[in-house]
């Protein structure tokens, strides 16, 4: 945190701790995310990674410690409060919905910026018609985004693993977030497919969305990531640019077990 | 839910059927229609329910019953119009589904259905005890016909065509709303309720709407059926009943819109069938064979359609979910 400008950050976690029983799963993790940034959380398995990240989407609730964003304090809001706030998330597992086409998919991530009720959309009066055309379009134009469209049609089991990440992510932007968070999100992809998410975030980027990054996959959080913070066992054990990462002797200890090389 | 391009024929058919049907057909097969329709508005409400938001709730035949209930004793205490009893009987149910649904939604899968199924346990002995009011065992006497601005639906003609105009709506106000952002979202928290909570869906609160809209379709069926009858008894609502409406859905398949309707006709033209024609045969036996027929016909429909009757119909078709997204424009 020190040395960052606290009023240019979108995301703000001081002190946060997760338990789990006997388990801490996050410890004390404390830190920010600026504006327009790109920055990647990274950490062996069972680090707390995915358990931080579940943590400020709002679907487990701190046992302790603050989450800010955009300046309001959130910590502990259900996650359709958050998501309602232009918080957005994928999921490792993608957690696609499996009875809905690729564009409903999409058009489920609108529901946060549309307004219809079960009356008006059961009477299908006009606002609501209106309103459904305005989705399909919104979400055509995210999948779109992500190169998908043709794709907008099919079911989600006819979708091979790469294109199932990028639905999740068009469904992501279909939430017009300001704060994007990716699980995993080159987890099980293929060396191209790695290589078109790439470019699909840096031209997020581009457009001034804030990213941030749970990844495994190490070239790929180097190439793209400005930041990088580093966890171990619940405990953030580095942060700061990548090569300054690359040379932490806590964190290469972490990934190569005792001896420091 | 949306296949534009055939739903406009699909529906004319239905309701040319249904105004033909009477023209061609005495009392007898009117009088069945009826009851298709009342069975099958109470199943596409439950249909939506258990197997497309996944809530797996035993209640329906009891919100049928206090519907029926309400409107009938307040018909008998001449306290309302029957028309108004109706509504007031559904604004009754609506409340008290919010009151029962907000702390067992919470529950899932067995455990809902359990308790659910106690609640139709109580409710059913509830009316069968409160003898001064509801008539006990023997049931409420005397209820007089539905009547709406100086009209009377006396005839089962009149029924008949009031029974459909419910079913019809209850189907039209389902499609829109499932192939709707609402809909969308109720199948969503059915698929994963925590990509569906991430996405900004507040989960309860759409099953709780879900839960309470049915209950009110199934509530303004109950009046209807009771103003038809001009009768009610607790037993017609309890666990009979469910297993009636479990059979519809599996036979007529409840992933589809109109599956528990289909099932509804199928499964009631068939009784009448058995009735008639074994009736002769066994005659102290049709009961049973009754039973015996309809258990090995779920089975067999569980192991060859999984889908139901109207799965089966669709896959026919080819109105796969491929078809059916596209005609969403």
């Amino acid at each position: 945190m020190e040395g960052l400008q606290t009023d240019n950050l979108l995301l703000d976690v001081r002190g946060l701790s997760k338990h789990f029983g006997g388990i801490k799963a996050v410890e004390d993790v404390t830190f920010g995310i600026i504006k327009g940034s790109i920055i990647s959380m990274i950490g062996p398995n069972g680090a707390g990674k995915s358990t931080f990240i579940n943590v400020v989407s709002g679907l487990y609730t701190p046992d302790t410690g603050k989450v800010q964003f955009e300046g309001e304090d959130v910590a502990g809001l259900p996650a359709h409060a958050m998501a309602s706030k232009r918080l957005s998330r994928t999921f490792q597992l993608e957690e696609l919905f499996s009875s809905l086409t690729v564009l409903e998919n999409v058009m489920v991530g609108c529901h946060t910026c549309s307004s219809s009720g079960v009356l008006s959309c059961g009477f299908s009066v006009p606002f609501a018609r209106k309103e459904e055309k305005r989705l399909q379009a919104e979400a055509m134009e995210c999948l779109r985004e992500v190169g998908l469209e043709e794709r907008a049609y099919d079911t989600i089991s006819q979708l091979p693993l790469g294109e199932r990440k990028l639905v999740g992510i068009a469904r992501a932007l279909a939430m017009k977030p300001k704060l994007l968070m990716l699980d995993e999100p080159a987890g099980g992809l293929a060396a191209h497919e790695v290589e078109r998410l790439v470019q699909l975030i840096y031209a997020l980027r581009e457009q001034g969305l804030t990213i941030f990054i749970v990844e495994h996959n190490m070239p790929f959080v180097m190439s793209l990531s400005e930041r990088i913070v580093v966890l171990d066992e619940g405990k953030k054990i580095a942060e700061g640019i990548p090569d300054q990462v690359r040379s932490n002797e806590r964190v290469i200890k972490a990934y190569l077990g005792e001896e420091v090389a | 839910m949306k296949a534009i391009s055939k739903t406009p024929i699909v529906w004319l058919f239905l309701i040319a059927a249904i105004i033909v049907i009477p023209l061609v057909s005495g009392s007898y097969v009117i009088g069945v229609m009826c009851f298709v329709a009342v069975l099958g508005a109470l199943g596409v409400g439950m249909g939506v329910l258990m197997e497309q938001a996944g809530i797996f709730s035993l209640a329906h035949p009891t919100w049928f019953g206090l519907g029926a209930y309400v409107s009938g004793i307040l018909a008998v205490q001449g306290a309302t119009p029957p028309w108004l009893g109706s509504i007031l009987g559904a604004v009754f149910v609506a409340i008290l589904s919010v009151i029962i649904g907000a702390p067992l939604l919470r529950l899932r899968g067995y455990y809902l259905a359990c308790a659910t199924f106690g609640l139709l346990l109580v409710v059913e002995i509830s009316l069968a005890q409160l003898g001064s009011l509801t008539g006990g065992h023997e049931g409420l006497m005397g209820i007089p016909p539905l009547s709406m601005f100086g009209f009377t639906f006396e005839t089962d003609l009149h029924y008949y065509y009031l029974s459909w105009g419910l079913c019809l709506a209850c189907l039209w106000f389902l499609h829109n709303l499932m192939g709707s952002r609402v809909g969308r979202a109720v199948k969503a928290f059915s698929d994963s309720e925590v990509a569906a909570s991430s996405m900004g869906i507040n989960v309860p609160a759409f099953k709780l709407k879900i839960f309470v809209l049915t209950a009110v379709m199934a509530s303004l069926a109950g009046s209807l059926y009771t103003f038809y009858l001009r009768f009610t008894q607790p037993g017609i609502f309890g666990f009979p009943l469910l297993v009636e409406l479990m059979t519809m859905l599996i036979i007529g398949g409840g992933r589809t819109l109109y599956g528990p309707l289909l099932g509804s006709f199928v499964v009631l033209w068939l009784r009448e069938f058995i009735h008639t024609y074994l009736g002769k045969l066994l005659p102290r036996m049709t009961a049973e064979v009754d039973a015996i027929f309809f258990g090995i016909l779920i089975i067999v429909i569980l192991i060859f359609m999984p889908g139901g009757l109207a799965g089966w119909v669709d896959k026919l078709l080819g109105l796969n979910r491929r078809a059916l997204g596209r005609a969403s424009d």
